[in-house]
């Protein structure tokens, strides 16, 4: 083998090896979530007023690419022990049987299905969401703000509504939706850093 | 009845303000005490409602009450000795003080414990303090005090009323009483 066939097949190797790594950053990019600068908040009705309650653990997963929509996708798994509301005694409730019942079901999950652009920043996601022992489909409406589209700093700040009473959150007199609405509003603020 | 204060007898406006402030600040020791004693659930939720409604209700006809009354300068004059003056204006401002401090500190204990506040669901009134744990217990503590405190200057104003009325036979009573006429 020359010198020159031996140039060729290195030029040809790394030809391939930048292709293959092109290949890999098809896939969207991974972003990573900072706890400290993210929220995730639900905002239920109670006789007429709203009020804002907080979800102070869940990890995401998502991969994100608003050149590739195909390739995105999120995972949101949320933990209910978690849930905090400003009061001790509606916290203690929320817990219970009642509502998330987190000694059986501790754990509340959102897995996008699709990702479409609405335009102009703004995205639909449809996934499943699962509380308790139910999996439903909800629909995510969201804004995703990067200033450098290929990685760096970016926000996602979007919202949902939720139906209650679909995933059984709201026993016994909780099921009545005269003092507390069906649909909660489920916000999130997600500060997200990119890491391919 | 004229609608406005004459020097001899309150008008209409501050007779309905001062009956409607009253009735509706009676039920409310009844509606706490009640939901006090149940356990969480929607009930109480109930309960309470109505009293933070009704509270919110008392801190607007007073509100009312207090502006109508800068407004109307032309009510009826004092009676009795200096003294006696002077204690009835501070037992009066007090009570002023009263039904206004009681349903700001329902209304902040709410907000602190992050709970709504609305006037019968129809209208939601914002946050008048951010969440805070000890905060809620403080002014949970405040509310009753500031309870006893309107029960005590109210009596002593029932029983000024009826002293007038009965021992002094002044018609004092009778300027502030529903339908009557001086």
């Amino acid at each position: 083998m020359n010198a020159r066939r031996a140039g060729i097949l290195v030029l040809l190797a790394a030809l391939a090896l930048a292709s293959a790594a092109s290949a890999a950053s098809a896939a969207a990019i991974t972003w990573t979530v900072d706890p400290a600068h993210s929220q995730l908040t639900f905002h239920p009705r109670l006789a007429g007023g709203e009020f804002a309650g907080r979800f102070e653990r869940f990890e995401a997963t998502i991969r994100f690419d608003p050149a590739d929509l195909a390739h995105s996708s999120l995972l949101v798994v949320v933990d209910l022990l978690g849930a905090r509301t400003g009061d001790t005694d509606r916290d203690t409730a929320l817990q219970g049987s009642d509502f998330f019942q987190t000694t059986r079901w501790p754990k509340g999950t959102f897995t996008s299905t699709g990702i479409k652009s609405l335009g102009g920043g703004r995205y639909a996601a449809t996934g499943k969401l699962t509380l308790r022992d139910v999996t439903r489909d909800v629909r995510v409406q969201f804004r995703f703000d990067s200033p450098a589209p290929s990685g760096g700093a970016a926000r996602m700040t979007g919202s949902s509504n939720v139906r209650r009473l679909e995933f059984g959150v709201g026993q016994g007199d909780w099921r009545s939706t005269e003092w507390l609405d069906d649909a909660v509003r489920i916000e999130f603020d997600l500060a997200l850093r990119g890491v391919r | 009845m004229p609608l406005r204060n004459t020097a001899e007898a309150y008008g209409s406006l501050s007779k309905f303000l001062h009956w409607a402030i009253v009735l509706l600040i009676v039920p409310q020791y009844f509606l706490a005490e009640a939901a006090e004693e149940l356990p969480d659930g929607l009930e109480k939720l109930q309960l309470i409602d109505w009293h933070k409604s009704l509270g919110m209700l008392v801190l607007l006809l007073a509100l009312a009450r207090i502006g109508w009354k800068v407004m109307n300068r032309g009510m009826p004059g004092p009676i009795g000795e200096p003294w006696q003056r002077k204690v009835a204006a501070a037992g009066h401002g007090l009570l002023y003080l009263l039904i206004l401090a009681q349903p700001i500190s329902g209304w902040a204990m709410s907000s602190a414990a992050n709970y709504p506040v609305t006037l019968f669901g129809w209208f939601q009134f914002p946050a008048l303090v951010a969440e805070n744990h000890d905060l809620h217990e403080s002014l949970e503590e405040v509310h009753e005090v500031l309870f006893f405190l309107m029960l005590a200057v109210a009596v002593v104003h029932i029983l000024a009323a009826l002293y007038h009325h009965f021992v002094l036979k002044d018609g004092v009573l009778r300027r502030m009483l529903p339908f009557s006429r001086p």
